[in-house]
């Protein structure tokens, strides 16, 4: 470890005589702008050194968000008009939107309910260590897969090829998919939860470690039982904790598009795969609707941070 | 074990041991399919060939390279923006670090594809040449990493005593230059190995931006030979998850031995979806 830091600081000592003469470079500025005279006198000069961050932000981040809400309150000749934002109630597109929220709210509870059951079995597991760290290590992967791959996989194990869509077939001459397809809503749940499942256990684990042992005994000393411990004691100070993740779980799948587009090619009726129709163009150019469909979800997923972040402030009055 | 702690846990453990154990071996379900899918072929049992043809299309090695010379790239401009960024806001700004903090966390609430939407929206007419370019993925990428690597590099600077190093650093005659690259970055390490190797794996398996862009990753290829060789896309599925544990064990593997109940980075923050 020495020596690669050794190597570091030497290096970083040559870039730093390469870099002393330009210091005012963007990458300099940050360290070095509060010892220059001239900027010291200026009144905002603290903001300074953080406009790249803010200059970034807006340009890449705002301007879109921007664009979008305005593109979506006008109508395509470019005037004032709430059209495509009343738009989204239509049948087909409201449709679209409650089939996504069906399927984050499904995956998000029952992604919620196995996921809590996975943290407290860490939480609890007492004898072979092993088990608890492979399958703590393994949560943190598993809830940062999805995508492609994930889809991909799934395709292998109960595809129209799958293994387990043959192995089932050849044992009991029953085809697996034409009841349970993945591209299916139900397909969608299940490959969804490989993620939510897993993510549920990870951001739930600390507010189960942090149960103490005092309190349960404490409520039985004072003649509850478990059960009543459970529901008076462990339920509302986990509450927020497991009402926040569950949001969180339904952000989540709510904005995921690749893994519904890889295992359905675009036929799943979802907000975003509709979204990704209209910007590759395969449906009519209508940018403003587009738009509004993008502000719609925007707004929904805001819905449910914000929301999370006030259960989560409630949190951590009990749990520190 | 202070941390666990339930009423009359004691030695029976036999519950949780059957929910940890059929958890697990529902997890390896996909992953054991894939790998017997992906490396057989119907009788003739363990094979290579679908690899082999896949490896051996001509989109393979360009797009992977395009994948890997993007993830480097973004690494390399959040770093560049938020280090001292960062560094600034906590020397010196400090009562900004709200607002900072807080629009760092703005990318988690607009989905990937409602920010390639405003994105075709606010840059295709003004900026015609931008977007056509695949290194404009790159400050997408940036945002889309932000949060992530934000709190990766704030944590790690909370963690050093960022004031007391520049003091003693200027007392003994250094610059901020020099007190920048050889005592704060230095002490960065970890923080910069986490953030590094988390955006490293999200820009690897990012597929919306790009494929809604135009432009050819590794993913976008993943996805076109899915659809005529299921095998070889399996098989390269496979590759890539077992790659992205060993990637993020390394960081599990590291926060576990110093600190058994905190991971060592917000798990909130999904970025593969």
């Amino acid at each position: 470890m020495s020596q690669a830091s050794d190597l570091l600081v030497r290096g970083a000592a040559r870039a730093t005589e390469a870099m002393s003469r330009p210091a005012g470079g963007a990458f300099a500025g940050g360290a070095s702008g509060g010892q220059r005279p001239l900027l010291a006198r200026l009144p905002g000069r603290d903001a300074l050194g953080l406009l790249p961050y803010f200059a970034f932000i807006g340009v890449f981040l705002l301007l879109p968000i921007v664009a979008n809400v305005w593109t979506s309150l006008h109508d395509n000749s470019g005037a004032w008009s709430l059209e495509s934002m009343l738009k989204l109630g239509e049948q087909q597109y409201l449709s679209a939107f409650l089939n996504t929220m069906a399927l984050s709210a499904g995956t998000a509870v029952l992604g919620g309910a196995l996921g809590l059951l996975v943290a407290w079995a860490l939480a609890t597991l007492q004898r072979p260590r092993w088990l608890r760290s492979i399958m703590l290590s393994y949560s943190v992967v598993a809830s940062q897969l999805g995508g492609i791959p994930l889809a991909f996989a799934f395709i292998a194990a109960i595809g129209s090829q799958g293994l387990i869509t043959i192995a089932v077939f050849d044992a009991t001459g029953w085809d697996l998919t034409e009841a349970f397809a993945v591209s299916s809503f139900w397909g969608l749940v299940v490959v969804y939860l490989y993620f939510q499942v897993p993510l549920m256990a990870i951001l739930v684990l600390p507010a189960i470690m942090g149960i103490r042992r005092e309190w349960g005994e404490s409520a039985l000393s004072l003649g509850a039982g478990r059960w009543r411990y459970l529901t008076d004691i462990l339920l509302p100070i986990l509450s927020p904790a497991i009402g926040g993740a569950v949001l969180l779980l339904f952000a989540n799948s709510f904005s995921a598009y690749a893994t519904a587009y890889a295992l359905s090619g675009g036929g799943a009726n979802l907000v975003p795969i509709l979204i990704g129709f209209f910007i590759s163009g395969n449906v009519l150019t209508d940018q403003s609707f587009g738009a509004a469909l993008a502000t719609g979800m925007m707004f929904v997923i805001t819905l449910a941070m914000v929301l999370r972040h006030l259960l989560v402030r409630r949190t951590t009055r009990w749990l520190q | 074990m202070s941390g666990t702690s339930r009423v009359g846990t004691g030695s029976r453990s036999i519950v949780q041991e059957i929910v940890l154990v059929t958890a697990g071996l529902l997890f390896a379900v996909p992953l054991v399919a894939s790998a017997s899918f992906g490396f057989t072929l119907p009788e003739q049992g363990f094979s290579l060939e679908p690899m082999r043809d896949a490896v051996a299309d001509s989109g393979f090695a360009p797009q992977v390279l395009q994948s890997l010379t993007l993830a480097l790239l973004t690494i390399v401009a959040s770093f560049a923006l938020l280090i001292p960024t960062l560094v600034w806001l906590h020397l010196r700004a400090r009562r900004w670090l709200p607002l900072a903090e807080a629009l760092s966390v703005i990318p988690f609430v607009v989905p990937a594809v409602a920010l390639v939407n405003g994105a075709n929206l606010a840059f295709r007419v003004t900026v015609p040449g931008f977007l056509t370019s695949v290194y404009s993925l790159v400050p997408f990428y940036v945002i889309l990493t932000l949060p992530l690597v934000y709190r990766a590099l704030d944590a790690g600077l909370r963690a050093i005593d960022l004031r007391t190093l520049c003091t003693a650093s200027a007392s003994l005659g250094s610059g901020p230059v020099r007190t920048f690259f050889s005592i704060i970055l230095p002490n960065l390490r970890p923080a910069l190995l986490t953030a590094a190797l988390l955006s490293f794996t999200m820009v690897l398996g990012e597929y919306v931006l790009a494929t809604l862009l135009l432009h050819s990753t590794f993913p976008v290829f993943l996805v076109q030979i899915g659809q005529d060789r299921p095998r070889a896309a399996a098989g390269l599925s496979l590759i890539t998850i077992v790659g992205t544990w060993l990637v993020l064990s390394a960081l599990t593997g590291r926060g576990l031995s110093r600190r058994r109940t905190s991971l060592p980075y917000s798990p909130d923050l999904r970025t593969a979806s």
